[in-house]
């Protein structure tokens, strides 16, 4: 089975981590950003993953799997808040929810 | 020395101190009169211990007595050997102890006193704590062994002086003539903080052992200048000229305030000064010389004004003032013993006219103008006897106890080579039983009572039994000294043994007591015939001196003089400084500071927009400049790389 190259999955990492960066920055509805984040999140887990592969070390596995834990955690957090938004407001977009500046 | 009672020695400078703590801890929970019960109890025990040091002291063989010296050692203020070594030590030699008998003895009288004169006052327990204060500042002062000590206690009596004659505080001339006398001091203060550097410059110490045993090494010129900065506090302490305008508004105080601070004890710590520096003074002529002559002065000066003055307590603060004068003109020519016997008797008589005259305002509801009193003898005989014994002892007239210790300095004066000072102590002594007489004569004859109000009378027994036992010490207190009989020169010997003036009272000159007896005599008989002999010769006086009379009423105007020179300029000075310079130069930089705050604040806030792409738009760029930052400009040299 032919390798498949470092950088090639250094590419799709890198484009992911772009595609989830504009996403996050472009969309205004929670939601679709929070999947934004997601995708950037997934993207360095390629980054670690491929890495802990090229170099033969199994901390970047490891990595991954807090990452993995992190980001759930992150999530859940962050749709409760969109959650208590959305019962107080009924339309989510987060330039409304601005208040909270000093 | 019984070593008992040397042990009690503390005791005596700080039963006061507790006194007051704890009068200002618990006076508040318990009754009013309880305050006043310990206040003057703690006095009574400093007096108790004193006396019985005294007494032990008296009871030495002669030889050991002539060079008695007690010191107690109670710790370091400074302990920086071996340069800078200040003790805390209490020294109880003749000197200090004949000051700590008059200031405990005299003192607690005066606290009895007040329990019945200040009984109406609503800050009756206030004043007892701020009594103890002073009695404990002034033993700090005539015990202390070196000149810081002795500052120490100096600064605080001033202070205590200040926070009594400003106690009725609800009333603006109070406030003001405490201030005065407040900011008077303290130019002696400094005066007296000058003498200790240059003492510190010259021998390296400030013990008075140790400066008086190196006097001989200093220069006349630099002792002359120590001399006279020493000088300069006693002068403002004292109230001699040019510093003596505040003791007259002093008398905005109560009543025993003024006879404890502003007639018995503090206004006399110049003269305990002089006296106790005599090592310093006996080898700086020019010194002592300018001592005698300011007070010879005042003496005259003050007795002068007091011809005039219409407020009772006036005419007595211009008496002190005078009385004064002859202490420290004593002392300036090096009679120390004459000058300590005038103090002693002078805090006897001049107590008991002050307390007498207290008796006379508190039975008039306050009022304090002589022409509105008049008859009074027959209304308060108490008053009237107990102010005629002090009256006849000031004025000098024998066997009453000013007459012994006035004539003592007069007699020395001459002696020691002054007679420019003796006629002026001479024609003071005139003036003295004149105006007093004058004094006597409008507040209890001339005539019916002037005043409004019927006078009551409430004369308690713990104003009466002070003013009675002091009005028998007015009589018999010169009696220490009599003709060929001192018992006060050689009872000092110990502090006065280096003297290089001979202390001795017992030579008595017919001449001088005769002449200023006479002289006393004719200033009664001269008020007598002014104020009680029904003629024009008042009025014929008043129209040939009205000048003089204007110039007397207005205490020479000194204090108009000070007004215009300090006064003004001063206030002038600091209106400009608090528009201008207060304003924009201390002002402007903490502005300054407010407006960089501002600005960084405001600047910061822009970043702040609550929209959540903008943060995620700083955090994308910040990563990627980070990124350029690492990997272009360093090339990744941080991680190591090669």
């Amino acid at each position: 089975m032919p390798q498949i190259p470092l950088a090639a999955y250094l590419g799709l990492s890198s484009a992911l981590f772009v595609i989830g960066a504009v996403g996050f920055l472009l969309r205004r509805n929670p939601i679709t950003m929070l999947m934004a984040i997601e995708l950037m999140w997934n993207a360095g887990n390629l980054a670690f993953a491929a890495f802990a592969r090229n170099f033969a070390d199994m901390s970047g596995q490891i990595f991954v799997f807090i990452v993995i834990t992190v980001a759930a955690a992150e999530a859940a957090i962050a749709l409760a808040i969109v959650v208590m938004v959305f019962r107080r407001r009924a339309d989510v977009d987060v330039d409304d929810i601005s208040v909270l500046r000093g | 020395m019984a070593p008992f009672i040397a042990s009690l020695v503390p005791f005596i400078l700080f039963a006061p101190l507790v006194g007051a703590a704890t009068i200002a801890l618990f006076g508040p929970y318990v009754h009013r009169r309880a305050s006043a019960a310990v206040g003057s109890a703690s006095v009574l025990l400093s007096f108790v211990i004193a006396a019985a040091f005294a007494i032990v002291v008296w009871h030495l063989p002669a030889a050991e007595q002539a060079a008695f010296t007690h010191s107690r050692f109670l710790g370091y203020w400074v302990h920086l050997p071996p340069d800078f070594v200040i003790s805390f030590r209490l020294l109880v030699d003749p000197l200090s102890l004949l000051w700590i008998l008059v200031i405990t003895g005299v003192g607690f009288l005066i606290h009895l006193y007040s329990v019945g004169y200040m009984a109406a006052d609503k800050n009756y327990r206030t004043f007892f704590a701020y009594m103890n204060i002073f009695v404990f500042a002034m033993l700090l002062l005539v015990m202390a062994d070196n000149f810081l000590w002795l500052l120490v206690g100096w600064g605080g009596v001033g202070f205590a002086s200040y926070i009594l004659i400003g106690f009725y505080y609800d009333r603006n001339t109070a406030v003001l003539a405490a201030r005065k006398a407040l900011i008077m001091n303290v130019i002696g203060d400094v005066g007296i903080m000058v003498a200790i550097f240059l003492m510190y410059a010259h021998v390296g110490s400030l013990a008075y052992q140790t400066v008086f045993g190196q006097v001989d090494a200093i220069g006349t010129t630099a002792l002359t200048w120590i001399g006279i900065w020493l000088f300069v506090g006693a002068v403002a302490k004292s109230a001699q000229l040019p510093l003596q305008t505040w003791l007259p508004d002093a008398m905005e105080g109560p009543t025993p305030v003024s006879a404890l601070i502003h007639a018995a004890t503090m206004v006399t710590a110049g003269v305990y000064l002089v006296a106790r520096a005599h090592p310093i003074y006996d080898r700086a002529p020019v010194a002592a010389e300018i001592v005698a002559v300011v007070g010879g002065l005042t003496a005259l000066f003050a007795a002068t004004i007091g011809t005039v003055q219409y407020d009772i307590k006036r005419v007595l603060a211009y008496s002190t003032m005078s009385q004064i004068g002859y202490m420290i003109m004593a002392v300036g020519i090096g009679a120390y013993a004459a000058g300590a016997f005038h103090f002693l008797t002078h805090a006897f008589f001049k107590a008991l006219l002050f307390m007498a005259a207290g008796v006379v305002i508190h039975n008039l509801a306050g009022e304090q103008d002589i022409r509105k009193m008049g008859g009074l003898a027959k209304r308060m005989p108490f008053a009237y006897w107990t102010f005629l014994v002090g009256t006849l002892a000031l004025a000098g007239i024998a066997p009453f106890a000013g007459f012994f210790s006035k004539d003592a300095i007069l007699d020395q004066a001459l002696t020691l080579h002054h007679p420019w000072l003796y006629g002026a102590g001479t024609a003071a002594a005139f003036l003295t039983a004149f105006y007093m007489f004058r004094l006597l004569f409008l507040t209890f004859f001339t005539g019916a009572y002037r005043g409004e109000g019927e006078p009551h009378h409430d004369t308690p027994w713990t104003m009466s039994v002070p003013v009675a036992l002091l009005a028998a010490l007015s009589v018999a207190g010169g009696w220490i000294v009599l003709p060929g009989h001192d018992a006060l020169s050689p009872a000092l010997r110990a502090s006065f043994a280096d003297s290089l003036v001979i202390q001795d009272l017992s030579g008595f000159n017919w001449q001088v007591s005769i002449g200023t007896l006479i002289l006393a005599l004719a200033g009664i008989v001269l008020a007598y015939a002014l104020y009680e002999v029904p003629s024009g010769a008042r009025e014929w006086v008043r129209s040939q001196f009205g000048v003089m009379r204007a110039v007397l009423t207005n205490a020479y105007y000194f204090d108009a003089i000070y007004h215009v020179a300090f006064e003004v300029p001063t206030y002038a000075l600091a209106g400009l400084l608090a528009r201008v310079f207060d304003r924009d130069v201390i002002g402007a930089l903490p502005r300054a500071f407010t407006a960089l705050a501002t600005w960084l604040g405001d600047v910061a806030d822009r970043w702040e927009t609550g929209y959540l792409r903008r943060y995620g738009l700083s955090i994308v760029v910040g990563v990627a400049l980070l990124l350029v930052f690492y990997v272009v400009l360093t090339r990744g040299a941080l991680w190591g790389a090669p």
